[in-house]
């Protein structure tokens, strides 16, 4: 664990300015087994610090690969010249930040670092029971992974915070061939927030996910193309949680709105149905710990949830403390960085559309011609919340029932459109948490949402 | 980089000491300077001082690998022991190798210094540029850095390289904007060794502002057909090469038997106009790859040479695996060997299609089948540009695509790191609303 050699430099911070002075440990544990094969057996330990100074809207950063209080006075040193000289190159005139009521988060239980055996013994094992288990596979590619993020956090005005967040995972990628000979795939995880020791106690949960993939992807090697076109589906909960992350998060955090996404002009209108309310959850929702839980951001502000969807209308922006300061609003603990060599960029935590009162298997009823898309292997939005996500996992809807799984598609839409088609919304949260988000740096995040019935575009062949 | 040599020289020392029957490691050290721009305002500088330590393994013919970003003699040593930790819980492997012919060689890339003062101008003039030159177009993110880097490479077996290097990199992020009407945002990443032209006149930045800029107004298409699709060079890279390195020439695809190209070694696969080579010491390239991750010397090499696969991109170990032969490069260096027709040559050759500037989709099946939506896309109609489109998808398969190529354009993408020309595609399935 980090050692607290920053809080005695605070009385070094330049008069006049704002700064943050961070010190950060990242972890990665990574082991990859493909058809029984070692592929790649890593651990990875990134530390140093950084600061950032803030002055009159001109801001200096400066890393170093190194935690020692000579390392944070040299990069507290080139941050401020970083500052000054954008003050004199580049023009600054803005007001200061307003100041934030101070405070201490200390976050810094459950973090074990398990050996590498563990994780190796575990794939090995995981491994035989499926080369048993799941016959006819043209490949089996098993990941055993964990990484967090060690953060101690100093700030002349903020909450001061020593904080980690570990996160573990056992991914599994199986590959079967169609009929044709034709490749095709099903990917799914296990885990979330904790160390791979105190997660993966025992093989059950993901002997489970081996036999549902695997159950999956032999429905899935004789699947059908969906017909291409706009069409009712059921987005299950992990699509849901992708489309409240891509189509709609990314253009509600206000670095992107002041970029021109399509957010910018739609604040207190209507954006989706009144089924829909949306937020990014800091720390705690609907009553859980969330996936991922953020107790105060890299800027020293406490976290909170934002309310971005309520009802329909669009409400809420997620800033950091500049931003806030532009658009008149609370900055809620949004702005997070990466690795120690990485600035607070405004993120989300954990997005998810809020659960309503239909069953799954009455909204299944309640369509004769349509799709219940269940996986995505990916998405991608647009500022102007056109969005794209692969579809890995779902199946015909016909007169009310399931029918033939779907080879790989996509669907695509347009956001505060699609949303406006949501009649019903199931009474269910189901959460991700293994992916990163992609935003200059990486971040992992948490992303989640009930089943909602509505109409989208399927891409079909 | 003598201090660089003295912690890759203890790293196999004490590799050798602990029991390692073989060790590789990488010592490197880097200064980037930046300027970050957010909604066309100058918002950030930042300097970056780091460093790296990745160290390999091997003992009874067991694998480890480490990675640490610090120098002092008790991380490194404890860095070596947690490599031989990992080692002993894995599996042995006769396939893992690392270069066994020893050299030393020191190569200089790029442009290994920076200069600030030239850097922050040039992105100031970037700014001014599209202000008077493309009024609509707005910058919602410009980062402009040098990175400059010192690097060793060593062996246990008399392997080195030091490398001197650095690049300006400029990545742009932008939209077009005119009232409350937006289009897709469009991004390019571009590498170079000299600020010595405006960067709106490297690679096809400013072609790429007047395209975006023509977006305003983009409608859905109606209906379904299947047609020609012309793909820009960042589209043909993901959609095309991308698909052709991952899924069928990559250790990954022919370890595992998914290549649907693991028996197609010196048989046609592509049109026999399309030559697509892995190029790192091209003139073009910035700072390219010198070596492989196994530490042997990289040189460039042809993948498919008029249309046959001429080799897969196969490392040491996948050569080991499969009983093939390792490929001169494991990098991405990409170039595609142009056609003789300009862009507006090519378009009136078209009958219906689109001209798609940037692909978002899911990640193509291991078949090559990929669907998704072709962002910053034209109609085109009778040989001529339509209209821009929105909401609008393509589907199809890369391996039928690449027997299927209607032109190969003149004009070319040359961003640091590729050289790619614009290349259409008959027989996609196209569908709007």
């Amino acid at each position: 664990m980090l050692s607290d050699i920053l809080s005695d430099l605070k009385p070094s911070f330049a008069a006049g300015a704002h700064t943050e002075l961070r010190g950060q440990l990242n972890r990665s544990r990574s082991v990859v087994m493909v058809s029984g094969n070692l592929v790649q057996n890593a651990r990875t330990d990134i530390s140093g610090v950084s600061a950032r100074v803030y002055r009159k809207g001109a801001c200096g950063f400066s890393s170093m690969a190194e935690y020692s209080p000579e390392a944070a006075r040299m990069v507290l040193s080139a941050a401020d010249e970083n500052a000054a000289f954008m003050e004199t190159h580049a023009g600054a005139d803005k007001p200061a930040l307003p100041a934030l009521a101070g405070g201490r988060c200390f976050v810094t239980e459950g973090i074990n670092d398990p050996a590498q055996k563990i994780y190796v013994d575990f794939l090995k094992e995981l491994d035989a029971y499926v080369e048993k288990n799941c016959p006819g596979l043209l490949s089996r590619q098993l990941i055993a992974m964990e990484d967090s993020m060690e953060k101690l956090l100093v700030t002349p005005d903020g909450t001061d915070a020593h904080t980690i967040l570990p996160r573990s995972y056992c991914m599994m990628n199986f590959i079967a061939a169609t009929p044709a000979g034709v490749p095709v795939e099903r990917f799914g995880s296990v885990g979330g927030e904790g160390t791979f020791d105190l997660n993966f106690t025992s093989f059950d949960a993901c002997r489970k996910k081996a036999d549902e993939l695997y159950e999956q992807l032999m429905l899935k090697k004789d699947g059908v193309y969906a017909e291409a076109g706009l069409k009712t589906v059921i987005l299950g909960g992990i699509m849901t949680g992708m489309l409240s992350h891509e189509a709609v998060g990314h253009t509600v955090e206000a670095d992107l709105v002041l970029g021109g996404s399509v957010a910018a002009h739609n604040l207190n209108k209507r954006v989706a149905s009144d089924l829909v309310t949306l937020t990014d959850f800091a720390n705690t929702a609907f009553g859980k710990r969330c996936p991922l839980p953020v107790f105060v951001d890299d800027e020293g502000t406490k976290a909170k949830d934002v309310t971005l969807i309520k009802d329909g209308m669009l409400i809420g922006y997620m800033n950091n403390r500049e931003s806030a300061l532009h658009f008149g609003m609370e900055p809620a603990g949004n702005a997070r960085a990466w690795l120690f060599s990485d600035e607070p960029l405004i993120r989300m935590r954990n997005t998810s559309i809020h659960p309503g009162k239909d069953k799954l298997e009455e909204m299944i009823s309640s369509i004769d011609d349509g799709y219940y898309l269940i996986d995505s292997g990916n998405g991608q939005a647009d500022t102007t919340g056109e969005f794209m996500f692969g579809v890995t996992m779902g199946y015909e809807i016909k007169n009310g029932k399931l029918g033939r799984a779907l080879l790989d598609t996509t669907i695509s839409g347009v956001a505060f459109d699609m949303l406006k088609t949501v009649d019903m919304v199931g009474d269910e949260v189901i959460w991700s948490s293994s992916g990163f988000c992609g935003k200059k740096q990486p971040m992992p995040v948490g992303m989640g949402g009930p089943a909602l019935r509505c109409k989208v575009m399927i891409g079909g062949r | 980089m003598d201090r660089l040599t003295a912690i890759a020289s203890l790293i196999l020392d004490e590799a050798k000491k602990q029991g390692a029957d073989a060790a590789q490691c990488r010592v490197s050290e880097s200064e980037k300077k930046e300027f970050n721009v957010d909604g066309g305002r100058f918002s950030l500088m930042r300097t970056l001082f780091d460093r790296s330590v990745s160290v390999t393994v091997l003992r009874d013919k067991r694998k480890g690998s480490v990675r640490i970003n610090r120098f002092d003699d008790d991380a490194v040593k404890a860095a070596v022991g947690d490599c031989l930790a990992a080692c002993e819980s894995a599996q042995p492997d006769d396939a893992w190798e690392f270069c066994a012919e020893a050299c030393d060689e020191h190569f200089t890339d790029g442009a290994p210094e920076c200069d600030t003062e030239a850097l922050f101008m040039r992105t100031k003039e970037l700014l001014k540029d599209v202000s008077a030159r493309h009024p609509k177009i707005m910058l919602e993110q410009v980062i402009c850095d040098h990175n400059g880097v010192k690097c060793v490479y060593m062996n246990s077996y008399g392997v080195k390289y030091t490398t001197h290097g650095g690049s300006y990199n400029i990545s742009l992020m932008y939209s077009a904007h005119e009232g409350e009407k937006g289009t897709s945002f469009y991004g390019t990443e571009v590498s170079l060794k000299t600020l010595d032209k405006p960067l709106i006149d490297c690679a096809l930045i400013e072609r790429e502002f007047t395209q975006i800029e023509a977006q305003l107004g983009a409608g859905p298409l109606e209906g379904k057909f299947t047609g020609t699709v012309l793909l820009a060079p960042m589209a043909s890279l993901e959609i095309v090469v991308g698909t052709v390195l991952s899924n069928f020439v990559s250790d990954l695809s022919l370890i595992d038997a998914t290549s649907i190209w693991k028996d197609k070694l010196n048989a046609q696969v592509a049109d026999e106009r399309f030559t697509l080579a892995i190029t790192p010491h091209a003139p073009y390239v910035v700072s390219g790859s010198e070596y492989t991750g196994e530490g042997y010397p990289a040189k460039d090499f042809e993948l498919i040479e008029n249309g046959v696969l001429k080799s897969f991109q196969l490392s040491q170990y996948g050569a080991n695996k499969t009983k093939g032969v390792r490929a001169g490069s494991d990098s991405w260096e990409i170039s595609i060997t142009p056609g003789e027709k300009t862009l507006d040559e090519m378009i009136k050759g078209i009958e219906k299609g689109v001209l798609v500037m940037r692909f978002s989709g899911g990640q193509p099946s291991a078949g090559g089948e990929f669907s998704g939506v072709a962002k910053n896309s034209f109609l085109i109609e009778n040989g001529r540009l339509a209209g821009a489109l929105s909401e609008t998808m393509i589907s199809g398969s890369v391996p039928e695509m690449l027997t299927h190529i209607r032109d190969i354009g003149s004009e070319v993408l040359c961003n640091g790191s590729m050289s790619v020309p614009y290349i259409s595609f008959d027989g996609v399935t196209i569908s709007g609303k």
